[in-house]
């Protein structure tokens, strides 16, 4: 993968402050999801505000797809479209009277025309699923909706690199999860995101790498067990290791096998407690996994589909399906980390039906396939409405796996 | 807590969705024939109509309604009581003289004119209140981009409508924060205490505005607001009464002219 961010030896002082930034290198690769990890102050933001050109380097350069940033107003333009910036406030992000014209405000800015502008606002909102909300004012949503439509704002510029700082800071728990599952979904679709945060359980699962920084220096690079498996490390940050990443040092620390990779969700922990226990976690006869593409089955009645069946647990990835449960009024047990949580249930003997879309259809396939290989256990994903016919090929959105 | 202010009733109102300029027509329109009325029946006609047509078809509760109402009417009445001793022509109908040297009287030529004024303010208020609690700002944004108000005055209004609730909010945190430390306890501290919120929300307001600018910064601003006008179409179901019904007043207003003998 290309590099498409990369810092050299940057310093930043903020006038009459202390140096906030003192001598940071390192790259980004495209796609890849970054987390800036560190306690408060530690400069997560100032280096942050620097991919986008608004904190300019004192010493040191940023280059961005193997060009250093360059600071007159039509290179700022540049680097601002390709690189959103989504700030901590979210009411301080939007600056429109309406979800419609905050939206508009980059599309607009960057001179296009009206209908391109149209078009770039409802892609934007469908994204974030927020369709519908166009002329409702900002102070009408909740803070939830309201960081969706400060990410909208970004999205409708259509940048290859999405920054956020501290994006679920404001949120409750199962708002952040929903962020969080945006942000893969996003990353999905070929964007590099970076988050800044201090909450390493968010983190740790969701990142490729993480980056430790403290006092305006990194402190540790890599992937995210290795980093936040420094304990040293992560002690001096003032932050914690990560739950799973503990339980699973702990068991190595008293004579338990360890696999290489360590546990990044419940399943991964699962899976080794019951190879612990019984030498495998192959158990009773598997449950299935039924996949729904919420965009091709508009007219089928998914509600009618999960009452007929006995202890079916729905998922859903995606805005889009979020809003078909909603609207079918299903009960929806998982929204983030549907996978993992279905792989659990199957291996329990329990079915579940995930609906999702299009895009991440076949990420269903691939990560089932994937756990299967690993522990040589084989569950069954059937595409919507034909399942119940044996066929252990599956064929979600046209992919044959 | 945005629950009580106007701009909520007008966001979420049945007349949302008609088009902004057939309300405007149907305010003002009335708000201009109450005015030039010379008799009491036009604007009380009228005020009794929109105050009918904003609760039953544009459901706006009536408590709300009722509160709103009476702010107007508590200067109102002031300003009757005040008027009813100062205007004077015609019989006395009612002498109050305590002393020699205080003389209030009331003449029946006052009684009329009050009855006018007051009857004129029901009208206007309701007219104006028509627009306020249907008509939302941001419709009223793009109604005057049409009107031609140079985009500059219009966009500077946008952000300060916008900055209206995120400031509200702040302030009214602060007051809390305040309060729950007994905080307005005393007069004295009273004074104290709300210096404090001024000053607290100078500074937020001071660094919201510094975000702001680094907001539309990171989406390359160039000098453009983009303003949403996709308002609804204007549509002869909501514009044919609006029409009809200011003929109607227009109408009694040519009768009540030749039958009134102008009282000023």
């Amino acid at each position: 993968m290309s590099i498409i961010l990369e810092a050299r030896d940057i310093r930043y002082r903020y006038p009459r402050g202390p140096e906030a930034i003192s001598g940071i290198s390192f790259h980004i690769r495209r796609g890849e999801k970054i987390a800036l990890v560190g306690p408060n102050g530690a400069g997560k933001s100032t280096l942050l505000q620097m991919f986008n050109g608004m904190i300019r380097p004192d010493s040191g350069m940023i280059l961005f797809d193997n060009k250093p940033i360059l600071y007159d107003t039509p290179s700022l333009r540049h680097i601002r479209q390709r690189v959103g910036y989504v700030l901590q406030n979210a009411d301080r992000q939007i600056i429109a009277p309406t979800v419609w014209q905050d939206v508009a405000f980059g599309p607009a800015n960057l001179g296009y025309d009206e209908q391109t502008i149209r078009n770039a606002v409802a892609d934007a909102l469908r994204h974030v699923g927020l369709e519908g909300f166009d002329r409702r004012p900002p102070h009408h949503l909740s803070g939830g909706e309201k960081k969706r439509v400060a990410i909208a704002g970004v999205l409708a510029m259509d940048p290859d690199v999405l920054v956020f700082d501290e994006p679920t800071s404001d949120l409750d728990p199962s708002g952040s999860e929903d962020i969080m599952e945006l942000l893969d979904e996003l990353n999905h679709e070929g964007k590099t995101v970076i988050i800044s945060t201090h909450d390493v359980e968010l983190a740790y699962p969701w990142a490729d790498r993480a980056i430790l920084i403290l006092d305006g220096r990194i402190l540790e690079e890599d992937k995210p067990e290795v980093a936040f498996g420094n304990i040293e490390h992560v002690r001096m940050a003032h932050l914690s290791v990560p739950t799973l990443l503990e339980l699973s040092m702990e068991l190595g620390q008293r004579g338990y096998d360890q696999p290489d990779r360590k546990p990044h969700s419940v399943l991964d922990m699962v899976e080794i407690i019951e190879n612990l226990l019984h030498g495998s976690s192959w158990n009773h006869k598997p449950g299935t996994i039924t996949v729904c593409n919420v965009d091709e089955e508009q007219d089928t009645s998914i509600s009618s589909y999960v009452t007929s069946r006995e202890n079916m647990a729905v998922g859903t990835m995606g805005t889009r399906a979020k809003q078909r449960a909603l609207q079918e009024q299903l009960t929806v047990e998982f929204t983030y980390g549907v996978i993992d949580k279905c792989i659990l249930r199957a291996l329990r003997g329990q079915d579940s039906l995930i609906l999702t879309t299009g895009s991440m259809a076949g990420r269903v396939v691939t990560r089932v396939d994937a756990y299967g290989k690993e522990s040589g256990n084989i569950i069954r994903v059937h595409p919507f409405g034909s399942s119940g016919q044996p066929s252990s090929t599956c064929n979600v959105n046209g992919k044959t796996e | 807590m945005f629950e009580t202010l106007l701009d909520d009733v007008a966001q979420k109102n049945t007349f949302r969705h008609i088009h902004p300029g057939t309300k405007i027509l149907l305010g003002l329109g009335s708000l201009l024939i109450c005015l030039v009325s010379p008799a009491p029946v036009v604007p009380l006609v009228s005020g009794m109509i929109l105050t009918i047509v904003l609760l039953v078809p544009a459901r706006i509760s009536p408590v709300v309604y009722g509160e709103l109402l009476i702010a107007p009417a508590v200067f109102t009445a002031f300003s009757i009581v005040v008027l009813l001793f100062m205007l004077g022509s015609g019989t006395v109908i009612w002498q109050f003289s305590p002393a020699s040297w205080i003389n209030l009287t009331i003449t029946d030529g006052a009684v009329r004119q009050s009855t006018l004024v007051l009857c004129r303010v029901f009208g206007c208020t309701t007219s104006l209140f028509f627009i306020a609690l249907t008509t939302p700002m941001t419709d009223l944004f793009n109604l005057m981009k049409r009107c031609r108000i140079p985009l500059e005055l219009i966009d500077l209004m946008m952000i300060m409508y916008r900055y209206i609730f995120i400031i509200y909010k702040q302030a009214h945190e602060i007051w809390e924060a305040q309060v729950m430390r007994l905080g307005y306890s005393r007069k004295k501290e009273g004074i104290h205490s709300l210096s404090m919120l001024f000053g607290m929300l100078f500074i937020s307001s001071w660094t919201a505005g510094e975000d702001m600018i680094h907001a539309m910064d990171a989406r390359c601003y160039n000098g453009i607001f983009p303003s949403l006008d996709q308002a609804e179409p204007i549509r002869i179901r909501s514009l044919l009464p609006v029409i009809l019904y200011l003929t109607f007043l227009g109408g009694v207003l040519l009768v009540t002219i030749k039958g009134v003998t102008m009282p000023l």
